[in-house]
C-alpha cells in the first residue's frame, strides 16, 4: 500500500513540472512581494534598530522564507478537494480501496517536494541575491529546520484538507476557504511577523494551529528556536497535526455515510 | 461622435444595472460575500496598522499619514475592481471564444467587456477604504483642509482608479496573444496596491521612477496624498504637480485603449 501512496506523490509531482510558465509567474508574484515587503522592513528598522530579538538582517531573512514557503506549506486558493466535492469526483476517490485522507496527503506530499525545489530554493535565492542576507551557517539551524519545515508541511496539508472538506456542507465554501485562508496567513506570519505582534496577539497567534505552519520553520530557520523553547514550538506542531488529523478523518467518515452527489 | 459616446455610456449602464438586478437575487451569498471581502481586506490593514506597535514611524511618516495612504489607495483600487471586473475575467472570455460573439455585434467591444461583469461583492473593499479613511482622519487631528484640496482629495482618487482599471485593460489585451499572463497584471495591480500603501519614498529609485512615470500609479496615488498631507514631493518635484495627477491618468489611459484598439484588431479567433 505504501508504494501506492509513493506512486501517487510521485505523479503529482510530475504533474506539477508541466505547470512551467505558472510556476515562473507566481514566482516572480512571490519576488514582487518580498522586494516590497523587505523596502518596508528596512525603512522601519530606520527609527528602531531591534524587536524582539529581531534586527533587519533576521526580519529580512524571515520575511523571504516566508515568501519561499507559503505555496509548500499554505498556498492561497488550494480548491482541488473542494472542486471534486462540487463536480462529484470525490465518490469515486471515496470508493477507491485506499484511504481518502491518506490519498490527499500523499497528493500533496508529492505537490509540496515540486514546490520546494521549484518554488521555495528559487525565491529564497532571488531574495538573498537582492538583499545579501546570506544563509545561515550554523548546521545546527538548518538540522531544526529540517525537522519544522516538513511538520509545518504536514500542518498545512491537514490545514486546507479541513477548509475544503467542508464543501460537503456549505455550497458556497470558496468564501469561507478565502477566508480561513487568510487568516491562517495572517496568524502564520505573512502578513506581519509574529514577533512583531502586540503580546496578547502573539500569545493567541502561537497557540493558534497556524502558527506552526510558517512562523515556527521561520524562527527555527533563523536559530531563533532553541533548547525549551524548541522543544515546546515542536510538540504543538505536532499536537496541532494530531488533532487536525483527528478531525479530519472524522469529518470524512460522517460525510462519507452522508453525501449526496449533485448531478452525474 | 458624441452621439456614440452617449450611446456607449447608456448601453453601459443599462448592463451594469442587469448585472446588479442578478446579482441581487442571490442577497445572503452577496452579503456573505461582501463581509468576508470587508474581513480579508481589513485584516491586511489592521497588519499594516500593527507595524506601528514596535516601530513608531516608517522614514518619517506617522501612523495616522500612513493610513491616509492606505485608504486612499484602497478606494482607488477598490473602485478599479468594482467597475473592472469584466476586463479582470476576459481572459475566460477569451479562452471560452466568447469574444467572436462580441466582435460580431454593432458596439463598441469594449463597452461590452467593462459591462459584462459589474462585481457588487467588491464593495467590501470600497467599504473597507472608507472606513481605513475615517481611522486615517482619527489619526490626523492637526490636518488642515483648504478647498484646493478638497477638490485634489475625490479627484486623486478617482485618477488613481482610473489607472489602475487602465493597467487591467493593458493585461487584457495581453490575453489576446497568451493566456498564460494574468498573473503578471495581477503583480501590477495587487501588488501595486500594495507597494502604494506604504509612502513610496521607501523603495529603491529605479522602483520609483517605474511607478511614476512608465506605469504612472504613484502619480495618481502618492502625489496628491503627498500634497495633502503637506509634505514633500519625491525627486525634488514642485507640489503642485499633484493637480497633473488627472491628466496623467488620462493619458496612460489613452495609451491603454490605443494598445487595446490594436490587439483587437489584430485578434484571430482560437476557433471554438
Amino acid at each position: 500500500m505504501l508504494r501506492f501512496y509513493f506512486e501517487v506523490a510521485r505523479t503529482a509531482f510530475r504533474r506539477q513540472l508541466i505547470y512551467r510558465w505558472a510556476n515562473i509567474a507566481g514566482l516572480l508574484t512571490n519576488v514582487f512581494w518580498g522586494i516590497i515587503i523587505s523596502y518596508v522592513m528596512i525603512a522601519l528598522f530606520h527609527a528602531r534598530h531591534q524587536v524582539g530579538g529581531f534586527d533587519v538582517r533576521d526580519t529580512l531573512s524571515y520575511v523571504w522564507v516566508v515568501q519561499a514557503m507559503i505555496m509548500i506549506v499554505l498556498p492561497f486558493g488550494w480548491y482541488d478537494l473542494m472542486l471534486t466535492i462540487r463536480s462529484g469526483e470525490v465518490v469515486t476517490d471515496l470508493s477507491k480501496p485506499c484511504d481518502f485522507w491518506w490519498y490527499w496527503f500523499s497528493r500533496e506530499i508529492g505537490r509540496d517536494c515540486y514546490y520546494l525545489l521549484y518554488r521555495g530554493i528559487p525565491t529564497y535565492t532571488a531574495g538573498a541575491l537582492l538583499f545579501g542576507f546570506g544563509l545561515s551557517g550554523d548546521w545546527r539551524n538548518w538540522l531544526v529546520y529540517m525537522v519544522c519545515l516538513p511538520l509545518g508541511a504536514i500542518l498545512g496539508i491537514a490545514c486546507r484538507f479541513l477548509y475544503n472538506i467542508v464543501a460537503f456542507w456549505i455550497v458556497e465554501a470558496r468564501a469561507t476557504a478565502v477566508m480561513v485562508g487568510t487568516i491562517a496567513l495572517f496568524f502564520t506570519g505573512s502578513y506581519i511577523p509574529l514577533p512583531f505582534l502586540p503580546p496578547w496577539l502573539h500569545t493567541i497567534a502561537i497557540w493558534s494551529p497556524f502558527n506552526g505552519l510558517l512562523n515556527v520553520p521561520a524562527e527555527a530557520f533563523l536559530g531563533k528556536l532553541t533548547g525549551g523553547s524548541l522543544l515546546l514550538e515542536i510538540l504543538r506542531q505536532v499536537g496541532w497535526i494530531i488533532v487536525l488529523v483527528i478531525v479530519a478523518r472524522a469529518v470524512t467518515a460522517i460525510a462519507a455515510r452522508r453525501v449526496e452527489v449533485q448531478g452525474g | 461622435m458624441f452621439n456614440a459616446l452617449l450611446g456607449d455610456a447608456r448601453l453601459y449602464l443599462r448592463l451594469v444595472a442587469m448585472q446588479i438586478r442578478a446579482q441581487l437575487r442571490y442577497k445572503a451569498n452577496l452579503l456573505i460575500d461582501i463581509i468576508t471581502y470587508f474581513l480579508i481586506t481589513g485584516l491586511e490593514f489592521a497588519a499594516v496598522m500593527l507595524l506601528f506597535g514596535p516601530f513608531p514611524s516608517i522614514l518619517g511618516w506617522h501612523i495616522g499619514e500612513v493610513a491616509f495612504l492606505y485608504a486612499t489607495t484602497s478606494i482607488s483600487f477598490g473602485l478599479a475592481e468594482l467597475f473592472g471586473a469584466g476586463i479582470d475575467a476576459f481572459d475566460i472570455t477569451i479562452r471560452r471564444g466568447e469574444f467572436d460573439r462580441v466582435l460580431l455585434r454593432p458596439i463598441s467591444a469594449f463597452v461590452q467587456v467593462i459591462g459584462s461583469d459589474f462585481r457588487l461583492r467588491r464593495f467590501g473593499r470600497l467599504t473597507e477604504g472608507l472606513m481605513a479613511f475615517g481611522i486615517a482622519l482619527k489619526l490626523l487631528p492637526g490636518m488642515t483642509w483648504t478647498p484646493l484640496k478638497l477638490v485634489l482629495l475625490p479627484v486623486g482618487i478617482v485618477s488613481g482608479a482610473v489607472v489602475f482599471t487602465a493597467i487591467l485593460l493593458l493585461g487584457a489585451t495581453m490575453c489576446f496573444w497568451t493566456v498564460e499572463t494574468t498573473e503578471l497584471t495581477n503583480i501590477l495591480t495587487y501588488g501595486g496596491r500594495e507597494m502604494l500603501s506604504y509612502p513610496f519614498s521607501i523603495y529603491n529609485q529605479n522602483l520609483q521612477r517605474f511607478f511614476l512615470f512608465v506605469v504612472p500609479l504613484a502619480f495618481c496615488s502618492y502625489i496628491p496624498v503627498c500634497y495633502l498631507l503637506g509634505r514633500d514631493m519625491p525627486f525634488g518635484l514642485p507640489g503642485g504637480i499633484a493637480f497633473a495627477a488627472p491628466l496623467v491618468a488620462l493619458f496612460f489611459a489613452l495609451a491603454s485603449g490605443a494598445i487595446w484598439r490594436i490587439g483587437v484588431n489584430h485578434y484571430q479567433s482560437t476557433g471554438s
